[in-house]
């Protein structure tokens, strides 16, 4: 009798042969940005105007913050503004890849009970979504950052650096959401209030140095604190990011990348008779 | 939907297709069709129960042959689907294992169209790719996929503008035109209008060949005699009979008691 093709068989441990899996991923990775080219098709992104508004969309949030700083409040804090735009951007590649992962699987549902392949592809869908829309907002900042006339230097690079813990930490959180809203389907409702939370409770409306030492002492429970914190750091002031600023947002990122993705891949059998 | 990108055409007729051997499947599921949190709050400490535990097949074992049309018959909840899932991989058994020896086409009752708010178009190529098939591949096979549905310009409308019918004949077009070693279709051609219905079923027959093997689910027990040379019968996740279509069949409709009422032999 010839090989078979493919064995199904009861998984072990709670978890399909890993190896296998991953190679089933990365075989599908196509899927990956086509899905994020027709997500952002279906958006209006496809258009001229579309593309025009994913620079227009920053540029905007940046005029009402200008309008907040500089007119209302009536300061001259170049260095504030400069804070304010650029952590506002690394916040919503965050907030957008939780809002476009919390229904990725629940909208998959025609996928999902139709074909085989491995679910976790579509929150990482989501999360480059998310990507995509934030490049271009890189660029407007980087645009406020000369007009400003802020400070350039190699130090800079640490923002690669920041960027890639950001982005684990986007993908880890888009996964564990997608996960926990195929049992509890509100939560996609409670998201809002989370992000708005998370935006107030983290550096950006104000500098991490700002805030009183009684109350930055609970800022180790916030996993973008010191993300943020570094990313102005290095992005605003040029410097160099602290070490412990980095050390808490990569463990803070690992944790919740491996949480998610071991909660997501060993409950993803469920799926199909869950949804 | 082609689960494997694998090809392998050349089979011998009666080799193995599919086996499976000591199949059983069991899972948990929420009472709730859209469980929440809230609900879950609420009743914190009255002791409610909000999951079950369903056995859905139990200890199936059965081999299917390239060359087979093989039929799958029970009443409501009798496990046919999630047969058809565990076999095409859906669904991980509980129990057993299951072989598979060539490329699996699946259209399991809701068909393509993943994302409404996507076009037609855009939800072939990402149906085709989650499946694993190549872009090229998809390609290659689009324009009879687009042909054979019939939906014209529609095809490039957001799948939301659908009408069922339309939604059913992509669905199928998809699954049957890409020409898999093993094709697995569950209740997806009781659907569309009467002329494509037709032509799905003529489709259905033409591949029909000794170098493929079909799977065909179905409360259609007409259909099913007039498509296939095998068939097997469960009952609550138990395999009952299997063999001639005429004979098994005629064992369902006495253990069902319907008779020959017409209207409960066709399409549903």
């Amino acid at each position: 009798m010839s090989k078979p093709v493919v064995v199904y068989e009861p998984y072990r441990k709670g978890l399909p042969p890993m190896g296998d899996y991953l190679r089933q991923l990365w075989s599908r990775r196509t899927f990956i940005t086509e899905f994020s080219r027709s997500e952002l098709r279906e958006q209006n992104y496809g258009s001229v105007f579309g593309q025009l508004w994913l620079v227009l969309n920053p540029l905007l949030l940046a005029a009402v913050y200008y309008l907040l700083i500089y007119v209302i409040n009536g300061t001259n804090d170049k260095a504030r503004f400069g804070h304010l735009t650029a952590t506002l951007f690394l916040f919503y590649l965050i907030a957008n890849s939780l809002t476009g992962g919390v229904k990725a699987i629940t909208s998959g549902q025609r996928l999902i009970m139709n074909t085989s392949f491995p679910r976790v592809m579509l929150p990482i869908s989501a999360t480059v979504v998310a990507l995509f829309r934030f490049v271009p907002t890189l660029i407007v900042y980087f645009a406020i950052h000369l007009l400003l006339g802020l400070p350039f230097s190699w130090q800079m690079l640490w923002g690669i650096a920041i960027l890639f813990i950001a982005i684990v930490m986007s993908l880890g959180l888009a996964i564990l959401i997608s996960c926990v809203n195929v049992y509890f389907r509100d939560i996609s409702s409670m998201l809002p209030y989370l992000t708005r939370s998370l935006l107030y409770l983290s550096p950006i409306l104000y500098e991490a140095g700002k805030l009183a030492g009684h109350i930055r002492r609970f800022e180790i429970a916030n996993p973008i604190f010191y993300l943020l914190d570094a990313w102005s750091r290095v992005m605003v002031h040029a410097n160099a990011p602290g070490l412990r600023a980095m050390a808490h947002a990569g463990i803070w990122a690992l944790l919740i990348f491996s949480i998610g993705t071991y909660f997501f891949i060993s409950r993803e059998r469920d799926f199909a008779v869950r949804l | 939907m082609i689960s494997l990108s694998d090809y392998n055409h050349a089979h011998e007729a009666q080799s193995i297709a599919v086996s499976v051997q000591n199949l059983g499947l069991t899972y948990t599921t929420s009472i709730d069709k859209k469980p929440t949190l809230k609900a879950r709050l609420k009743s914190l400490g009255r002791g409610k129960k909000h999951t079950r535990v369903v056995r859905a097949l139990n200890d199936v074992s059965l081999d299917v042959h390239y060359g087979t049309v093989l039929g799958i018959i029970g009443s409501n909840g009798a496990g046919k689907s999630s047969l058809m899932r565990v076999i095409s991989g859906i669904i991980p058994p509980s129990q057993g294992r299951v072989e598979v020896f060539g490329s699996v086409s699946t259209l399991l009752a809701l068909g393509v169209g993943f994302n409404p708010a996507m076009t037609g178009r855009d939800n072939v190529y990402l149906g085709g790719l989650a499946a694993g098939m190549s872009r090229e591949d998809i390609d290659s096979q689009f324009d009879a996929i687009a042909d054979f549905a019939e939906l014209g310009e529609a095809i490039d409308a957001p799948m939301r503008t659908y009408s069922s019918g339309m939604y059913a004949r992509l669905a199928f077009s998809v699954a049957a035109v890409v020409e898999p070693d093993i094709l697995i279709v569950d209740e997806a051609l009781s659907t569309g209008d009467a002329k494509f219905k037709e032509k799905s079923l003529n489709r259905m027959k033409e591949l029909r060949t000794s170098d493929r093997a079909l799977i065909l689910v179905s409360h259609a027990l007409a259909t099913i005699e007039d498509l296939c040379n095998e068939v097997i019968w469960l009952n609550k996740g138990t395999l009952m009979a299997r063999g001639n279509p005429k004979e098994v069949i005629a064992a369902y409709q006495e253990f069902m008691k319907v008779g020959k009422s017409a209207s409960s032999d066709e399409d549903v």
